[in-house]
């Protein structure tokens, strides 16, 4: 039972991560029907932005770690926001009558570029943030000893993820975020300005996903320029598992990869890992080719 | 016009050492990366043969025999090596010495084995070169098999009872996580868990928190320093003080930088020694001088390899009635040449050309972060 509880633990905060950046391609999907390739690359850039602020600025040292880290939080979301925005204008307005195809070929270029600018900005060697930037602390959950840092990351992804789901059920930008998920034409019509929304959704994404870059350099140390394929990746299958343009459903489908993933190293194979994700990708697809949350899909944007 | 006089220059160039070189020389030529990416390797490979022929040459020579060095630039490409090598062979050079990147090696091999030139190789540990049974090859650098060799050797003198062996799954760390395996079960040592992680993952407390509930006494770890560092960290995370064993791919800094000091203290990795590590009388003198004229130490230790192989090659001239391939492979090969005092420790060779005995050390990661090398 403890050594449930502690995979179930792993998986949940991996799987956090993983809903937060897969929250990026959804709702990119959800209005454009474009699969931002590029977004694996805005988490890397995330975490080196967070790098650079927090220690090589020396944030870290002069107002204290918890004041820090909040800061760098508020300020990596804020550049991650205006990458998003810098690269909708630059790659993909332009696009936006021709096909979806000549989107996606955009969307690899982009991540090309930044992987690549990254590299030639930061360097090639992976950096590592500081590890005694948290306390490496158990706290005892229901009799269960579980590190701190694992928690934080769970519960914050779960805060954002609520304050994102006010925000798109209960605010005005929201319900023009939803009414041009489902008819864009529509929602010209009724008013709605749909470059701007479109505008805003390249600048939500991307600051949850340079939030999650910082998140995981916090809470593993290591950053390095191509760590957002294999994120990207992951996250993305976790949108298509939860039903891509769906919001809850890239919170549930990231989620629940994260639990499969740790289970499946736990008690099948850690080699076998990411071959059992993706034959659960595979399973989902087969019995539920929309996703877990298929119904509703435009009304959910 | 001009143009002759320039092609008669250039001749002029390429034909001037071997006219003007006396019948009594001997050359001896050194193929390395001096461009490309592995660069640094090569210019520090051909700074320390360098300085060691002058060493030889201001004493007379080897065995009265003054030495010529020859350069050729392989770029660390096969294909670049190929033409260094036959240019080599052309300005008639009697051994070779090099070269880094068995690939880039093996595309080599055969061109010198077909001139006659004896060849030692510095920094190519794979397995398979020196199983094609060429006479003239040879290789200072220990190889693959070896690791896992010492390793094992080093696990049993810890007395540990239970293993848990973790590879990632790339050609190198599985090869020497399978040899490794190999040897536990002849030791009777149990091996309680064999897996592999994902290189470039983040989090693997589910493979430690599965290893953890099958209480093994050490982890040996067989892949890179990134993902070793993971493991230290989050091992650390998790409050749990495991030893931890790993290879030579571990052998980098940033290792520590990754883990965190904490983390990482008491970590153990086996490895060739560091240039900085040779503490001998010998070595610690040619270091010196070394740095001295250079500014820098090498900066590993595969460079100093050829060293090594230069100063067994000056060793075989000095022994052989006539400095020629065959000669001096005969007094390689047939033991004459035993327990020669190296930069990186006593060299002998078997009748493969693979070097004997033990090159690989234990090293230890002190509580300031520091590579030291373990009692």
């Amino acid at each position: 039972m403890e050594f449930f509880i502690q995979q179930l633990t792993i998986g949940l905060a991996v799987g956090g991560i993983y809903a937060l950046i897969a929250l990026g391609y959804t709702m990119v999907y959800g209005v454009l029907k474009l699969i931002n390739f590029a977004h694996g690359d805005i988490f890397t850039l995330g975490a080196y932005l967070g790098f650079t602020t927090l220690i090589s600025f020396g944030l870290n040292g002069r107002v204290g770690t918890g004041p820090a880290i909040a800061i760098c939080l508020i300020l990596v979301m804020g550049l991650s926001a205006l990458a998003g925005h810098i690269m909708e204008r630059a790659a993909y307005r332009p696009l936006r009558k021709s096909g979806r195809l000549s989107a996606v070929v955009s969307a690899l270029g982009v991540s090309i570029f930044l992987q690549n600018a990254i590299m030639l900005i930061w360097g090639a060697k992976s950096l590592a943030y500081p590890a005694d930037l948290l306390p490496q602390v158990l706290i005892s959950i229901g009799g269960h000893s579980v590190p701190l840092i694992r928690v934080l990351v769970f519960i914050s992804s779960i805060v954002v993820m609520v304050g994102l789901n006010i925000f798109i059920n209960r605010t005005r930008t929201g319900m023009a975020i939803r009414a041009s998920a489902i008819d864009q034409g529509a929602a010209k019509l009724m008013g709605i300005d749909v470059r701007h929304v479109v505008a805003i959704v390249f600048m939500i994404g991307p600051a949850l996903g340079g939030l999650a870059g910082v998140m995981v350099g916090i809470s593993y140390g290591q950053i390095s320029f191509s760590m957002g394929q294999l994120y990207g990746l992951k996250a993305f299958t976790a949108a298509i598992i939860g039903g891509i343009g769906n919001i809850p459903g890239a919170m549930i489908g990231g989620i629940l990869l994260g639990v499969v993933e740790a289970f499946g190293a736990a008690y099948v194979s850690a080699a076998w890992k990411d071959a059992i994700t993706f034959f659960v990708l595979i399973l989902i697809l087969v019995v539920r080719p929309t996703g877990i949350l298929p119904e509703r899909v435009a009304e959910k944007l | 016009m001009k143009k002759l006089a320039v092609f008669g220059f250039l001749m002029g160039l390429i034909l001037a050492p071997s006219a003007f070189a006396a019948d009594n020389d001997v050359k001896i030529g050194v193929m390395a990366p001096v461009t490309g990416q592995w660069a640094s390797e090569g210019q520090d490979m051909v700074n320390i043969v360098k300085l060691l022929a002058e060493e030889v040459n201001q004493a007379g020579g080897a065995g009265g025999h003054k030495i010529i060095i020859e350069v050729g630039d392989d770029g660390g490409n096969p294909k670049t090596a190929a033409l260094a090598a036959q240019r080599l062979v052309t300005s008639g050079v009697v051994a070779v010495i090099g070269t880094y990147g068995s690939a880039v090696t093996e595309a080599t091999q055969d061109i010198y084995d077909e001139d006659g030139v004896l060849q030692i190789a510095t920094g190519s540990t794979s397995i398979r070169l020196t199983e094609k049974g060429l006479p003239l090859f040879f290789r200072t650098c220990p190889r693959d098999d070896d690791q896992g060799r010492v390793m094992a050797k080093h696990v049993q003198t810890m007395g540990f009872k239970n293993v848990a062996l973790v590879h990632d799954n790339s050609s190198y760390a599985k090869g020497l996580a399978e040899e490794f395996k190999d040897l536990m079960n002849q030791a009777g040592i149990k091996v309680v868990y064999y897996d592999a992680i994902t290189p470039g993952d983040r989090d693997y407390t589910t493979a430690l928190t599965k290893i953890k509930t099958l209480t093994p006494e050490v982890i040996v770890f067989t892949g890179y320093y990134p993902e070793a560092a993971m493991l230290l960290r989050q091992k650390r995370e998790m409050a749990w003080d495991v030893p931890i064993i790993g290879g030579d791919a571990t052998n980098n800094l940033a290792l520590v930088d990754i883990a965190g000091k904490e983390a990482a203290a008491g970590y153990y990795f086996i490895s060739p020694p560091g240039p900085s590590d040779l503490t001998d009388d010998l070595s610690r003198a040619f270091m010196v001088e070394y740095q001295s004229r250079y500014k820098n130490l090498p900066s590993s230790v595969w460079s100093v390899m050829a060293g090594d192989a230069f100063k067994v090659l000056v060793e075989a001239i000095k022994n052989v009635k006539e400095p020629t391939a065959e000669n001096i492979a005969t007094y390689l090969h047939d033991g004459e040449l035993k327990d020669f005092v190296g930069f990186t420790g006593p060299i002998s060779f078997d009748r493969k050309g693979d070097r004997v005995g033990d090159v690989y050390r234990l090293y230890e990661v002190d509580k300031n972060g520091k590579f030291v090398l373990a009692p």
